[in-house]
């Protein structure tokens, strides 16, 4: 099973930093040549492990961070696509993993105005605003999609 | 965790949705916990999640310590 795991989970970031979005089950099955059913138990144990959050109703993967498979306020333009990062912390996980520029588009968390962050090859280079992390630490995978 | 325009901006926030404020800092700062989390290849077989004591010497060596950042103590 541990070898299933980590075998999904290669294919799984492989798939996600190649394109920008998590694969679907289906997808991973063909990419793998695993049963779908046996994918399903192997993304619950990683999901247990906290390395992907599923979608409650489908199974499907909802976050292989900091990639999210929906779309949110978080859009990360990379030279070869755009993506959506989970919040402001992952959407700077995007080019933190691609080892590649990106500029981050968001709106103030409070009034909706448009920000910007640009990240090029020596790492911030445009700065705006504060972040908040708006739940203590200890209790960020209590509801993961609300931090 | 969002993006605001200001300090300020961020208690407005608070104010409307009647939520604490929680722990305020830099995209700098922020950039450089989002290097340090997700820098390691996780497609390579031997990664794995960083440890309770892992993740908190991470968090230490960007100066976020005190109560808002302990993982071992749920707060209030």
């Amino acid at each position: 099973m541990a070898d299933l795991d980590a075998r999904a989970r290669h294919h799984i970031y492989d798939i996600t930093m190649a394109r920008g979005a998590p694969p679907t089950v289906a997808e991973l099955s063909t990419a793998m040549g695993v049963a779908t059913d046996q994918l399903r138990a192997s993304l619950g144990r990683l999901a247990a492990g906290r390395v992907v959050v599923l979608q409650p109703e489908s199974g499907e993967i909802l976050m292989a961070s900091p990639f999210s498979a929906v779309p949110t306020a978080f859009v990360v333009e990379t030279r070869r696509y755009a993506a959506f990062g989970n919040c402001i912390w992952d959407a700077l996980g995007i080019p933190a993993m691609l080892r590649e520029p990106a500029t981050i588009r968001t709106g103030c968390g409070c009034c909706g105005e448009k920000m910007e962050l640009v990240v090029d090859r020596n790492g911030l280079a445009t700065s705006t605003g504060v972040v908040h992390f708006a739940i203590p630490a200890a209790r960020w995978w209590d509801d993961v999609a609300f931090t | 965790m969002l993006l605001f325009r200001s300090e300020e901006h961020v208690e407005r926030w608070g104010r409307q949705w009647s939520l604490p404020r929680g722990a305020v800092m830099t995209p700098e700062r922020t950039w450089r916990l989002a290097l340090a989390w997700f820098g390691p290849n996780r497609r390579l077989p031997e990664w794995r999640r960083p440890s309770l004591e892992e993740t908190e010497r991470l968090l230490a060596s960007l100066g976020l310590t005190g109560p808002f950042w302990n993982l071992r103590r749920p707060q209030g």
